[in-house]
């Protein structure tokens, strides 16, 4: 039944690949950026502050498929030189996606009480230690289920850069599909090996905000 | 013990403390009580250098907080602190919660520190919930935990920050028990609080504050019986 | 390589530039707005999933999941080209021959796919009710449909008015994956225009700031709904 897939089997592992590759490059990309914005939109600088959430609000308010051609369109004219499609894609994706992940960081960092720190200073403990035994962990695990909901997010946005010619697993499949016209298989299969990932990880997700109610962290 | 000379403290205006002179010894337990939004918490705060004034000189164990010389860290390991909400960290368990700051701060080992850190909790009737997150702990059995946290660094001054208001009735007597036998024991204590049944069985001092002004100090007597002004007189009125 | 770029913002308005831009606002309006229509059943969809047991409770779950975990291009490229491929050859013809085909599919998928979204945030809301309030409500009287229809599903609403907001801003965001199946609307104007002048990063530019148009005057609107159901002692945003 899956003739038209298993046929052309190493052209859509390729395609798989490149998507992995990109979906990872953005999520690690995206979260070190968002971090760092996300620290932004606490900060007590008027200016940073601003800076900041103008960025956010504008990369929130378009579409990525926009924000890809626009890269895609804009890189080669700032840098007078032309890229790949996979190199363009990928600063589109980290620099989309960091928005995103800027405001889980944003609500993270704000999640902390105050007394908390007053605690652990009063306890002797020095700032340093206080980020790294306090204020990350708590953090982090309140932002974990937020992070990987994202996460799979962007695994599934990297689809799009389809629009711009890359060889990902969409594009990948349209172009077997063009030879084989077998769209219900094709297509389905796709559907399926998406489904599976993203249902997994939003399955992550959930033990992770089940572990956190446990604990009381959510 | 701990010297607080003409203390001063501004956000803007109003002034949040204002020419604060508090002198306790070593072994008293202070009362300190006040209105809500009185700047009670903000002078506790100011003792451990958790808060900065803008005025003013407070000398912990004749180290000077104003000294731009003085370690703050290594200061706070002799003044405990107790929180209104517990302030437990969330993600640790109660034995968690007391050992971290012997292990990272003082460099013990982890056997050492879980070994004393049980004898706290056994001491404050905990010792069977050891291994529970703070969500999973009662009020009272919370601030039981943030009680063997601060002691486990064997400080000679503990501050408290209305211990006991986030409680129910029940839970208020058992931490009022335990402050009032390590008031006892010899600890200076620093209490913020509106607890005067505390303050009459143990209090040598009892400091009332009102929007940021010392109005009145004294002992049990002098302050219950002789109250001189009167919005100490109104504000006795409303607690008992 | 290097080559000097001329700007030509002129691909903006000049003919036969603004009659492109024109229609395209206007098909991803539209797209955004039916697609809204059908969403709105996620609503429905939602409620039945934390209300019900058995097939009543599978389906919807079913559906949520199916919809939420599988990407939109996807989604839209099997209702665009394998959905017709069900039928015999005979009915296909007739429906590859409807004018279109593409603008009705884009609607309709994107209103599902939304919808799936819109039933996820209504069940988060939902359980975010206390059990103490379905209990008040069956210690009054009300019969289960009552409690949802009167207390739990308004009570709901109103919890999840935000994150229906924020949705309604991506329906339109997301009607620009319709450009991949010829959907001539804001996202395609740019690239056609793109592609016949070569001046794609003005016209770019220019349907990002048509999106941000758009997206502050949802907000303003929003803004000014959430203030009039906004119920006071409910956490605002």
């Amino acid at each position: 039944m899956f003739k038209a897939v298993t046929n052309n089997i190493v052209f859509f592992i390729n395609g798989f690949t490149l998507t992995l590759e990109l979906a990872i490059l953005g999520i690690i990309g995206g979260i070190i950026l968002g971090a760092l914005l996300g620290l932004g939109r606490i900060s007590k600088n008027k200016f940073v502050y601003y800076f900041v959430s103008v960025y956010i609000n504008i990369l929130r308010s378009i579409p990525l498929i926009l924000v890809i051609f626009w890269f895609y369109f804009f890189m080669p004219i700032i840098s007078g030189r032309s890229f790949t499609p996979f190199f363009s894609a990928t600063i589109s994706f980290i620099i989309f996606e960091s928005a995103y992940f800027a405001e889980i960081f944003r609500s993270g960092y704000q999640s902390i009480s105050k007394d908390l720190v007053s605690a652990a200073l009063s306890t002797g403990m020095k700032h340093t230690q206080i980020a790294r035994y306090i204020l990350i962990p708590i953090a982090f695990k309140r932002m974990l289920p937020s992070l990987v909901t994202q996460a799979i997010i962007t695994f599934q946005d990297t689809s799009l850069a389809f629009v711009i010619g890359l060889r990902e697993f969409v594009r990948s499949a349209s172009i077997v599909d063009n030879i084989e016209v077998r769209s219900i298989q094709i297509y389905g299969f796709v559907a399926i090996v998406f489904f599976i990932f993203c249902f997994s990880g939003s399955k992550i997700a959930t033990y992770f905000e089940t572990a956190n109610k446990k604990t009381g962290l959510s | 013990m701990i010297t607080i000379t003409d203390v001063c403290k501004w956000y803007g205006k109003p002034e949040v403390l204002k020419n604060i002179n508090v002198t306790i010894e070593r072994n008293q337990t202070v009362v300190i009580c006040g209105p809500s939004g009185s700047g009670k918490s903000t002078l506790l705060r100011c003792i451990n250098g958790i808060e900065k004034y803008q005025k003013g000189e407070i000398i912990v164990n004749g180290i000077s907080l104003n000294d731009p010389k003085t370690d703050l860290y290594k200061l706070r390991r002799n003044i405990g602190m107790v929180f209104q909400h517990f302030a437990l960290y969330p993600h640790m368990t109660a034995l968690q919660n007391i050992c971290i700051a012997p292990i990272k701060v003082l460099n013990w080992s982890k056997h050492k520190a879980e070994k004393e850190a049980m004898v706290f909790l056994e001491q404050v009737g905990m010792g069977s919930n050891a291994q529970a997150h703070p969500a999973e702990l009662s009020g009272g059995q919370q601030q039981r935990v943030a009680i063997g946290r601060a002691l486990i660094m064997k400080p000679q001054i503990v501050l408290f920050d209305e211990p006991t208001s986030a409680l129910d009735p029940e839970a208020i007597k058992g931490i009022l028990d335990i402050m009032i036998s390590l008031a006892k024991s010899g600890m200076t204590i620093v209490c913020v609080t509106h607890e005067m049944g505390f303050a009459k069985e143990v209090a040598d001092n009892i400091i009332f504050i009102d929007k940021g002004e010392i109005i009145e100090q004294g002992a049990y007597e002098e302050f219950f019986i002789n109250t001189k002004t009167d919005r100490a007189k109104d504000f006795l009125k409303q607690i008992l | 390589m290097t080559f000097a770029y001329h700007y030509n913002w002129s691909v903006l308005w000049s003919q036969p530039y603004i009659t492109w831009w024109m229609h395209g606002i206007r098909l991803t309006l539209e797209i955004g707005f039916f697609a809204w229509i059908i969403a709105l059943s996620g609503i429905f969809i939602g409620t039945l999933r934390s209300s019900s047991s058995g097939w009543l409770h599978f389906l919807p779950t079913a559906y949520t999941e199916i919809f939420r975990n599988v990407p939109f291009l996807v989604q839209l490229f099997m209702w665009y080209f394998a959905f017709p491929m069900i039928f015999p050859d005979t009915i296909r013809i007739y429906i590859n021959h409807i004018i279109g085909f593409n603008y009705y599919i884009a609607i309709i998928a994107l209103g599902l796919y939304t919808a799936s979204r819109i039933a996820e945030h209504m069940r988060a809301g939902l359980a975010s009710i206390e059990t103490m309030e379905y209990e008040a409500a069956l210690s009054t009287g009300m019969t289960r449909y009552q409690m949802y229809r009167h207390v739990i599903i308004p009570h709901a609403l109103i919890i999840i008015i935000p994150t229906l907001t924020t949705e309604f801003l991506t329906i339109f965001k997301n009607s620009s994956v319709a450009m991949t199946i010829g959907v001539a609307e804001t996202t395609f104007t740019s690239y056609r225009i793109a592609s016949t002048t070569f001046h794609g990063l003005e016209a770019t530019t220019g349907a990002m700031t048509i999106y941000l148009l758009l997206s502050l005057t949802i907000v303003k609107i929003s803004g000014i709904i959430e203030s009039k159901v906004r119920i006071p002692g409910m956490a605002g945003r």
